[in-house]
């Protein structure tokens, strides 16, 4: 029964891509006769020219919303009352966002991302108060707890073959439960008191504080390094290792990467555990930022974590991912939601602008790789 | 090619037989909590008030399933239905509060509005092209926002006596609300199984290349669905007025996840081209058993979502190994 679905769903969706792979590899012919040599690494994606591809528009809209925020109110670049805040929301959610965008690489979801994040801070938050963990200790233990939770996703998904959609679902719910619950029973309500060394620092300073000699840092948070890191790994996974782009071929075609020989079961267990692992990153950082591991951690990630990756040019379907799309992405988000904030608007028209951006964002890319794909058949 | 359009008729029965079962044992699953719970609560469930408030919390959790169903069984999914029902809800309080208009004529506008954003989740989506999931997140956005812009954090209360008089009222033992909720229930089940559109839906949502080339418009299809789906979203916030008396913007915060629930639980695949309207109903009113259980017995209300979240993997997973075994 399941075959036969997906031998029609390919059906309808095969003269689709015949057309598009034809128009590309148009545009590619044109371009090898040096019509339109484009500068080499200017673009991640050499099929489309470069003004098609959506993180050049990410960094334009960006650049944009800084100069008239900052010109509406020069306070948007005070260092201390704006930018390290700022900088230290997008740590969060450029994390958050690569959380989901590991397993849109598969083209599969993971609305369990804010719960993998509560339960992952929960464990640290354990470690810190029965067992007097240090702070690296703690991380570990989320990292450990996300990574696994994710897995076990994963292994669900493969064992039964159930929608992703329905089992993180499913996951979101019981761990929804099983949190509450073990706050309950082990910190007597809805969060730890107990605050690690070392976690007021990694908090609230940021390199300024640390000088060596007459020289100091840049005004950058502590917390910024996490994303930084995670940004990089996570693109050199999909992008130079094995494990990787086996990944990104199991959610382009399950089929052609299982007659490849790729332990396909094995990679989308790779992806969630991947997944898990960043959510759980998210909520340790949360929880330093908010100052207390709490019950409520990750009960926002939902919504900015599908914003990031897709306002970047990752699509639902699987098969391309963009590590360095998502963290625009998730720049533009948060620089938006600052922006209005110091414009004193009210939360309810937030909500409303983020997303008629993301619905402008999207139709103009649309209509961009419309126009590419007409100029490249035309030329 | 004679041999796949057989195996595809083959497929379609299995599916039939498959949900027919699995509507079955729901409804067995049904019985069988309810008469525990009468049994283990000696009786108590089963007083006139007790188990008015069973049916009369049970018809929200209903519509709002079936506003789910709809689009999904086009394939698509809305995630903007919960905070639509709120926005549908603040709507026609406010302009019985603020505007002072009456009943039947806020209750419509509160519908319209709900049909106007379903609406344009559909145009969104065909015009666009874009996943329906990515754009019903960017409307539920705009629509949480617009929910909030109304009144703010403020309450609407004491809108129309009337009204929640009606909301609260009984015929034949039965709440109003509940037998509204089964109303629209039994509309849309003739809406799927008797009318061309509906039926067109279901092509599209099993095979939009077969629906294509029998003449239909798949986009037509997807526009119809979401547009539904948001007169159900309006339907399900103008009976939270009626039953609730007071209404406030969080209306339809904690309605997402089950609107997803109930549909799964009963059967309806995410591919498109299935829906079971008594297969939903019957899983919103298994989730609802969960949630008297838990009040009867004086349960850590949490839980509920461990055991909803059980009951739906569960659910899926039943189907799942049936379908296989039975094709």
């Amino acid at each position: 029964m399941k075959e036969t679905r997906e031998v029609d769903v390919q059906a309808e969706t095969e003269p689709r891509k015949e057309t598009e792979v034809d128009a590309s590899d148009t545009r590619r012919r044109v371009r090898r006769r040096g019509v339109e040599e484009p500068p080499p690494g200017a673009s991640p994606t050499p099929r489309l020219p470069w003004w098609a591809n959506p993180r050049v528009g990410l960094v334009v809209v960006i650049a944009a919303l800084v100069a008239l925020f900052s010109s509406a109110r020069p306070a948007f670049l005070d260092v201390d009352l704006t930018l390290v805040p700022l900088q230290r929301d997008i740590s969060v959610f450029v994390v958050v966002g690569l959380a989901q965008l590991a397993v849109l690489s598969l083209g599969h979801m993971n609305l369990a991302v804010g719960r993998m994040a509560a339960l992952s801070a929960f464990a640290a938050g354990l470690a810190y108060d029965r067992f007097d963990a240090p702070l690296v200790v703690g991380l570990v233990v989320a990292l450990v707890v996300g990574a696994a939770i994710g897995a076990v996703a994963g292994a669900i998904i493969t064992a039964t073959g159930v929608n992703s959609f329905v089992v993180t679902l499913a996951l979101d719910f019981g761990l929804l439960g099983v949190v509450a619950l073990l706050y309950d029973r082990f910190a007597g309500g809805v969060a730890f008191s107990t605050r690690p060394p070392g976690m007021d620092e990694l908090r609230s300073d940021t390199f300024f504080d640390y000088c060596i000699g007459p020289v100091c840092g840049p005004p950058v948070p502590l917390l910024l390094p996490f994303a930084l890191v995670a940004l990089v790994l996570v693109g050199l996974f999909f992008g130079r290792s094995r494990n990787g782009r086996e990944v990104l071929m199991t959610g382009a075609s399950l089929r052609a990467a299982r007659l490849s020989g790729i332990p396909v079961g094995r990679r989308v267990v790779t992806a969630h555990a991947l997944s898990g692992l960043l959510a759980g990153l998210a909520g340790f950082m949360l929880a330093m930022t908010n100052g207390a591991f709490s019950a409520s951690i990750g009960d926002s990630f939902l919504l900015p974590s599908f914003l990031a990756p897709v306002l970047g040019g990752t699509l639902l379907a699987g098969g391309a991912v963009s590590a360095l799309g998502t963290a625009l992405g998730a720049t533009l988000t948060s620089v938006i939601q600052k922006g209005l904030n110091l414009l004193q608007f009210e939360a309810d028209a937030l909500q409303i602008f983020i997303g008629v951006v993301l619905l402008v964002a999207l139709s103009l890319d649309r209509v961009r790789q419309v126009l590419a794909e007409r100029r490249g058949v035309r030329a | 090619m004679s041999a796949t359009l057989e195996s595809e008729v083959r497929t379609r029965r299995g599916v039939t037989t498959s949900l027919h079962r699995t509507e079955l044992v729901l409804a067995a699953v049904a019985v069988l909590g309810f008469t525990a719970l009468a049994v283990t609560t000696q009786g108590n469930i089963l007083q006139a008030g007790t188990l008015r408030a069973v049916l009369q919390f049970l018809a929200v959790p209903i519509v709002i399933g079936l506003a789910q169903m709809v689009v999904l069984a086009v394939g698509q999914m809305n995630l903007s239905v919960g905070v639509l029902t709120g926005l549908c809800a603040m709507v026609s309080a406010s302009l019985m509060s603020d505007t002072g208009l009456p009943p039947w004529l806020a209750i419509p506008a509160g519908l319209a509005v709900g049909a106007l954003v379903g609406l344009a989740n559909g145009v969104l989506v065909v015009l666009t092209r874009i996943n329906g999931f990515i754009v019903t997140l960017a409307t539920m956005s705009v629509v949480s926002g617009l929910r909030y812009g109304i009144n703010g954090t403020g309450t609407y209360q004491d809108y129309s006596p009337g009204l929640v008089a009606l909301g609260r009222a009984d015929v034949l033992g039965l709440p109003v609300v509940f037998l509204a909720a089964i109303a629209t229930a039994v509309a849309v089940w003739v809406f799927f199984a008797r009318s061309v559109a509906g039926r067109m839906l279901l092509a599209s949502g099993g095979n939009p290349f077969a629906a294509r080339l029998s003449g239909i418009s798949n986009d037509r299809s997807l526009v119809v669905a979401h547009t539904l789906s948001g007169l159900l979203a309006g339907v399900a916030g103008v009976l939270v007025v009626a039953l609730a008396g007071s209404v406030n913007a969080s209306v339809g915060d904690d309605l997402l996840l089950p609107s997803f629930a109930a549909p799964i639980i009963g059967g309806v695949a995410l591919t498109g081209g299935v829906v079971s309207v008594l297969g939903t109903c019957l899983a919103a009113f298994i989730v609802r058993l969960v949630d008297v259980a838990q009040a009867q017995y004086g349960i850590n209300p949490r839980w509920v979502d461990l055991v909803v979240g059980a009951v739906v993997l569960g659910a899926v997973l039943v189907s799942q190994r049936r379908g296989r075994g039975s094709s």
